[in-house]
């Protein structure tokens, strides 16, 4: 669930920086901390063996608990547990089914459409879930300014809601829009709500005072918090979709990588979120821990600067001319080594990538022919490069067509191990053809700043991409470059500055069309125009590796069916089926137990005797000696 | 004919100066390579830095690109990799090598900027008292008060990673323990006669803090700057550690932090983790052996050298 916020990466980054900071803070605050809570008890501790208490270890925390402040997946994950949402995308393959709608319609006309409810939902508190409460929850990211941020994706068409009676809700929409089958805005209690205001909705944690956990209608609700250590929920018994069998949940939260592997082989947590390649290779043939290596809907990138503009087409920054050029970068990425980047860089987990909507998504994703794939050949990057002017010089390295030398700057995220890495391989496969260039390093919050200002030549970053592409096609367009405010400069999504009318127009007309099919074909063109034109490098769509406790729990859905994730999902299809190992499963390690101890009990037998004997033979010698 | 006279009086001084500068420092010499800690030391540092000067002719810098790397990932020691290889491929040792360069170029630098600093501050503030001692005092206390990393982190991470921000970070961190000894030194020296004497005869004060005081506690200084290395090579490893060096420069901090970013301790690749730990431990007792020795030998009330 990373819809508003561009650039949310799943993956955990091992930050130990933010964790020896986070140390002072929390060594800091420890006394008041103790003050405070004192009496609430630990979440979990051994507990987790328990079969009532599920333990998820991540590496990172939950951002906040409050749907219009949260930026972070873990905090997604926790939205989708507590408010439901009016369709999910299915497990199978991420078509749109019924959520708290159990139908909906689209007038002919295509200007409204109507939503059916399920009947008699309740919220966690008791309290009846109505239409009203779905239109408080619409009309509050619609009138809200705050509420819009993580919002506006799905609302911008929305002219008007409203509710005819209980179980019924109507939208009028200002076009046409696909984007009314992924209404993915949380629906919030209207009885809770509606005394927060816009003003102190920026600051409202969200979070549960001890005795009264949040009100939700979805399958948990959360009792407790504890700011980097966990967020603990327990299962609703009013869900629409039935209790959950599992009581209690728990997002535990590791400082690194390493520490979360060793948890889930001490048996302190049941499943291990996002591990690093490395930490999920060492468990391995860890006995009762199962790793799955599965498709994840994430891509990473070495993105240019196509000539950075506002969106009125104003040049800014300072980006190379070379890389305006699409045959420039088109040889660029003739000498970039796709299937090495992704086994160096993420140790072979994943797919080698080509275009910006990930195979994880069959019906949209686009693949190149044998006679348009961009490969890896650097003799041919060469030509390429010579055939656009930019000839190698005395000392090997290209110039530009007017005989200046040329040097492009590279950018990698410092907080990445896997940018980090990333960006060097490129350095050296521009060398490998001619180009020199000089890397440097920034964090993620500088880099978005330096890439606003157009101030990059290319640069390395991700991004997760979910199941509707509308979001992910208009980083291309040019309505989404930078633009300009009381004389300064702001970042909007486009970060290549990409702008190409015929790609603007195939994107107005997809954004328009309601029948996934027909959508599909326009947003496959679109990727192809993109592959040809190359203001990115794809060059991996990298997998979510996790492992989990097998000898305790079974009973996960994946999503997509095929190698899907088993949490941290579009929707909360695992934790509702969800269930402890059987008892007869149990019995089984039991006998496994029995033959360990009777394969013991022989050793020792076997081991003694041998030792009885040579005693005896010792003996026999000395008195033979006698 | 006077002048003539004073000349030749002050040419023979300075003879007579030169000679004895010379013959303590053979005494000196002397002294230290009698001293066990300080022969051992000296030993290592001499290996590390004829490492540093010979690491591109003994690795070719290429090797250290992550597209040119020979060999497999986290491949075990081996004859073709003496510790082993990285999460790229490429040979610990060749990183190791060149990464004494950086290590030892950051602790020294840093440890120069820290000496100037403090050696300035102290004598300043011994020499003048007043007014400009309170203020340079209270400065050097409230740097003493304030725990070293959090402040080289925040000033880390506000400049950026680059290796002269790190040898300033460092420099400019950890120069108030020196400016606390050079001032206690430079008010003793003060209290002696001849600076009493030099006051009299109208010497100004630039004239007496580096004609009189500087050389006095300069033997003090020596001391102090070996073990500031020591510490400033500690705090680069950290700093870098903590992903606040350039991770482009492999430095042995550098180093460690592609290990524990890269898994190398769940993976049990210990050849990585270890031998750059192992080059800082080494380095860090080079420099301190070396400190303790000359502390020893220039301390007048342990009077090795009489």
């Amino acid at each position: 669930m990373t819809v508003a916020l561009p650039r949310t990466r799943r993956k955990a980054q091992a930050r130990r920086l933010s964790m020896l900071l986070g140390g002072v803070l929390t060594l800091a605050m420890a006394p008041l901390a103790a003050s405070a809570d004192s009496g609430s008890p630990a979440p979990t501790g051994s507990a987790s063996a328990a079969a009532d208490t599920f333990t998820i270890g991540t590496t990172t925390d939950v951002d906040s608990l409050n749907p219009f402040t949260g930026i972070d997946a873990n905090a997604y994950e926790i939205y989708q547990l507590e408010y439901p949402t009016l369709t999910e995308y299915a497990a199978k393959d991420f078509t749109t089914v019924p959520g708290l709608a159990t139908s909906w319609t689209e007038s002919p006309d295509h200007t409204t459409w109507t939503y059916k409810l399920r009947d008699g939902v309740k919220w966690s508190d008791g309290q009846p879930l109505t239409s009203a409460d779905v239109v408080y929850s619409f009309e509050r990211v619609l009138n809200g300014q705050y509420e819009q941020t993580n919002y506006s994706a799905y609302t911008n068409d929305i002219a008007s809601v409203s509710a005819p009676d209980a179980t019924t809700v109507v939208f009028t929409v200002k076009r046409p829009s696909p984007i009314m089958l992924h209404l993915y805005v949380y629906i919030l209690p209207k009885h809770i709500w509606k005394d927060i205001s816009e003003t102190q909705v920026k600051s409202y944690t969200n979070e549960p005072t001890p005795g009264s956990p949040t009100v939700g209608a979805g399958a948990y609700t959360v009792v407790e918090r504890q700011t980097g250590q966990f967020v603990r929920l327990v299962a609703n018994p009013n869900y629409y979709g039935g209790m959950p069998r599992v009581k209690n949940l728990v997002f535990r939260i590791y400082n690194n990588p390493d520490a979360l592997g060793q948890a889930l082989k001490k048996g302190e947590v049941d499943y291990a979120d996002s591990l690093d390649t490395n930490v999920y290779n060492s468990l391995a043939n860890v006995p009762g821990v199962t790793r799955v290596a599965a498709t994840y809907s994430g891509f990473d990138e070495f993105a240019f600067n196509t000539g950075a503009a506002l969106k009125d087409g104003t040049a800014i920054g300072n980006g190379n001319p070379a890389l305006k050029n699409a045959s420039f970068r088109r040889a660029v990425s003739w000498g970039v080594d796709r299937k090495t980047l992704l086994e160096r860089v993420f140790n072979g987990y994943g797919s080698v990538g080509d275009s910006i909507i990930p195979p994880i998504y069959q019906s949209l994703h686009w693949t190149p022919t044998a006679d348009e794939l961009i490969g890896y050949d650097p003799v041919k990057a060469g030509q390429l490069l010579d055939a656009a002017g930019y000839k190698l010089g005395t000392n090997n390295l290209r110039t530009t067509p007017a005989g200046t030398p040329l040097s492009l700057r590279l950018l990698g995220r410092s907080d990445s191990a896997s940018s980090t890495k990333a960006i060097q391989y490129l350095q050296g496969y521009l060398t490998q053809i001619g180009i020199s260039s000089t890397v440097k390093l920034v964090a993620s919050d500088a880099l978005t700043e330096i890439i606003g200002q157009g101030n990059y030549d290319i640069f390395e970053w991700g991004w997760v991409i979910e199941p509707d592409p509308n979001y992910q096609l208009s980083t291309f367009t040019c309505g989404k470059r930078s633009y300009k405010d009381a004389g300064q400069v702001y970042a909007d999504l486009s970060d290549s500055f990409y702008c190409n009318p015929a790609y603007d127009q195939l994107f107005a007309e997809q954004s328009g069309i309601t029948d996934p099919v027909a959508r599909a074909v326009i947003v496959k063109q679109m990727q192809a125009l993109l592959y040809q034109d190359s203001p990115y490098i794809v060059y991996a769509n990298y997998d979510d590796n996790f492992a989990y406790r097998s000898d305790r729990w079974t009973g996960f859905i994946p999503q997509p069916e095929q190698n899907g994730v088993y949490l941290f999902q579009y929707g909360t299809w695992s934790y509702s089926s969800l269930r402890p190992v059987s008892a007869a499963a149990v019995a089984n390690s039991g006998m496994n137990l029995g033959l360990v101890g009777g394969g013991a009990v022989l050793a020792v037998l076997v081991v003694g005797g041998i030792v009885v004997l040579g005693r005896r033979r010792k003996t026999a010698t000395s008195q033979d000696r006698e | 004919m006077s002048a003539g006279n004073s000349q030749t009086g002050m040419q023979s001084g300075r003879e007579v100066a030169r000679a004895r500068r010379s013959a303590n420092r053979r005494r000196l010499r002397r002294a230290f390579l009698a001293h066990r800690g300080g022969r051992w030391g000296l030993g290592i540092l001499i290996f590390f830095v004829a490492l540093a000067l010979f690491a591109p002719l003994l690795f070719n810098r290429a090797t250290l690109s992550v597209i040119h790397a020979t060999g497999l990932p986290y491949q075990h020691p081996s004859f073709q990799y003496p510790l082993g290889t990285d999460e790229s491929g490429r040979s610990v040792l060749a990183r190791l090598a060149w990464g004494t360069r950086v290590s030892l170029v950051v602790g020294c630098a840093a440890t120069v900027i820290s000496m100037v600093l403090g050696t300035a501050v102290g004598i300043l503030g011994g020499h003048f008292r007043g007014p400009v001692d309170t203020v340079l005092n209270g400065l050097s206390n409230w740097f003493l008060v304030i725990p070293f990393l959090p402040l080289a982190v925040v000033m880390a991470t506000v400049l950026g990673p680059s290796m002269l921000n790190i040898i300033i970070v460092i420099g400019v961190t950890s120069w108030p323990g020196t400016a606390r000894i050079i001032r206690a030194q430079t008010l003793s020296v003060e209290g002696r006669p001849y600076l009493e004497r030099a006051k009299a005869l109208g010497g100004s004060d630039t004239h007496q803090m580096v004609k009189h005081v500087l050389p006095n506690v300069m033997p003090l200084v020596l001391a102090n700057t070996t073990l500031t290395v020591a510490i400033a090579i500690l705090a680069e490893t950290s700093l870098s550690f903590l992903g606040l060096g350039n991770p482009l420069e492999p430095s042995w901090g550098g180093i460690l932090d592609d290990a524990f970013s890269n898994g190398a301790v769940s993976l049990g690749a210990w050849w990585y983790v270890l031998s750059p730990g192992v080059c800082v431990v080494l380095v860090v007792i080079a420099f301190t052996l070396i400190g303790r020795a000359l502390e020893q030998i220039l301390d007048p009330r342990q009077s090795v050298v009489a």
